[in-house]
């Protein structure tokens, strides 16, 4: 009877560690994936619907130049545990209109004071209404897509809305591997 | 009569089978499945992508949207299919307008105009085209991927540059440095 009793008590006091683990599992596999899924955001832009000589006549149309130009390519290293690269100490600065600037936080600030100046908007071609000047991208030599991106995301807060893309291609001569 | 009772009793406790660590299992399988063998992903390689400031949170985005991917080489990547590859085609183009037309054709409900510009009849795709380019990538790459784009037969003249809320390259080097 009394041997009974005990193995009872065994049982109960025996904690079931099957759901605890089965949680920890769960919480590990959800934390893990989760960072492979980093949210994405996107930067819309337009290219010319027309390319190369036209024969039809068209107004000029008074455009915001924002040239990139590379000041430093950077030296390329590789990434941790990739097979690409980074470039460190790679600069650039932008030349909005003639006005020259160094870093992201200026050039927003300078096309904030370009858009608050009503007297450079144009007019939209269906409705009338006035609408800040397109923007010129120009990307110049040695310049990447994060350096481009840079300034879409810029023009984009402003409220820049017709973005598009000139000037050369950027390429440049790339720095040797490791070199300065 | 009692000892038959308690043969019973010990014979209904042997059959009865615990189901939940096979329930728990199959569930940790699922989520694990459904999480890695996400199939709107596969379109997506893994770049690193520039950090996003103002950009728009790229949420819900659309099936049928076409999405590229420029890596740090070149390689105009399509559902894990390269594409383009300058190191191959150099500056011929016809790859990726073979590309746009198959785009054009096959991705089901494009919103596709034929429209009369500077006297040239063009199929202009009014749906956005998702392009995704590593931080690093030189940007002569993706203006040749843009030139491309203005293609007479597949004009997709609105376009998307992929941007990362996360400065994803910050986080790999710091974690490295440590």
């Amino acid at each position: 009877m009394a041997s009974k009793t005990m193995d009872q008590v065994q049982e109960e006091a025996k904690a079931d560690m099957t759901p605890m683990i089965d949680c920890v599992f769960l919480l590990i596999i959800f934390f893990l994936c989760i960072d492979f899924k980093v949210l994405e955001a996107k930067l819309p832009a337009y290219l010319p619907k027309d390319s190369g000589a036209q024969s039809t006549h068209a107004d000029p149309i008074e455009k915001l130049s924002l040239k990139i130009e590379c000041v430093s390519p950077g030296r390329e290293l590789p990434r941790p545990n990739s097979k690409s690269i980074y470039r460190e100490g790679h600069r650039v600065r932008y030349h909005v209109g003639p006005t020259v600037v160094n870093d992201e936080e200026a050039l927003v600030k300078e096309l904030r004071r370009i858009y608050s100046d009503r007297s450079k908007w144009t007019k939209d071609d269906k409705t009338g209404a006035p609408k800040p000047q397109p923007i010129v991208i120009e990307p110049g030599v040695n310049a990447v897509y994060g350096d481009v991106a840079v300034c879409v995301d810029a023009a984009r807060s402003v409220g820049f809305e017709d973005i598009q893309f000139g000037g050369g291609l950027g390429r440049g001569k790339k720095p040797a591997p490791g070199a300065k | 009569m009692a000892a038959g009772g308690k043969r019973t009793k010990s014979v209904q406790q042997e059959l009865v089978m615990d189901m939940t660590p096979m329930i728990d299992c199959v569930f940790l399988l699922m989520i694990f499945f459904v999480l890695v063998i996400d199939l709107s992903q596969q379109t997506l390689e893994d770049l690193i992508l520039p950090k996003a400031t103002y950009a728009v949170p790229d949420e819900k985005p659309p099936e049928n949207r076409p999405v590229v991917n420029i890596m740090q080489d070149g390689r105009v990547i399509v559902k894990k299919n390269v594409r383009y590859d300058p190191a191959r085609d150099g500056d011929n183009l016809s790859p990726i307008h073979a590309l746009l037309v198959e785009m054009r054709d096959n991705i089901p409900k494009l919103d596709i105009k034929k429209e009369t510009v500077g006297g040239t009849t063009m199929t202009l795709i009014n749906d956005p085209l998702l392009i995704r380019a590593d931080k690093w990538t030189e940007w002569h790459y993706v203006g040749k991927f843009m030139e491309a784009c203005v293609f007479p037969q597949a004009a997709f003249w609105k376009i998307e540059l992929a941007l990362s809320e996360d400065d994803k390259e910050a986080k790999m080097l710091s974690k490295a440095r440590k």
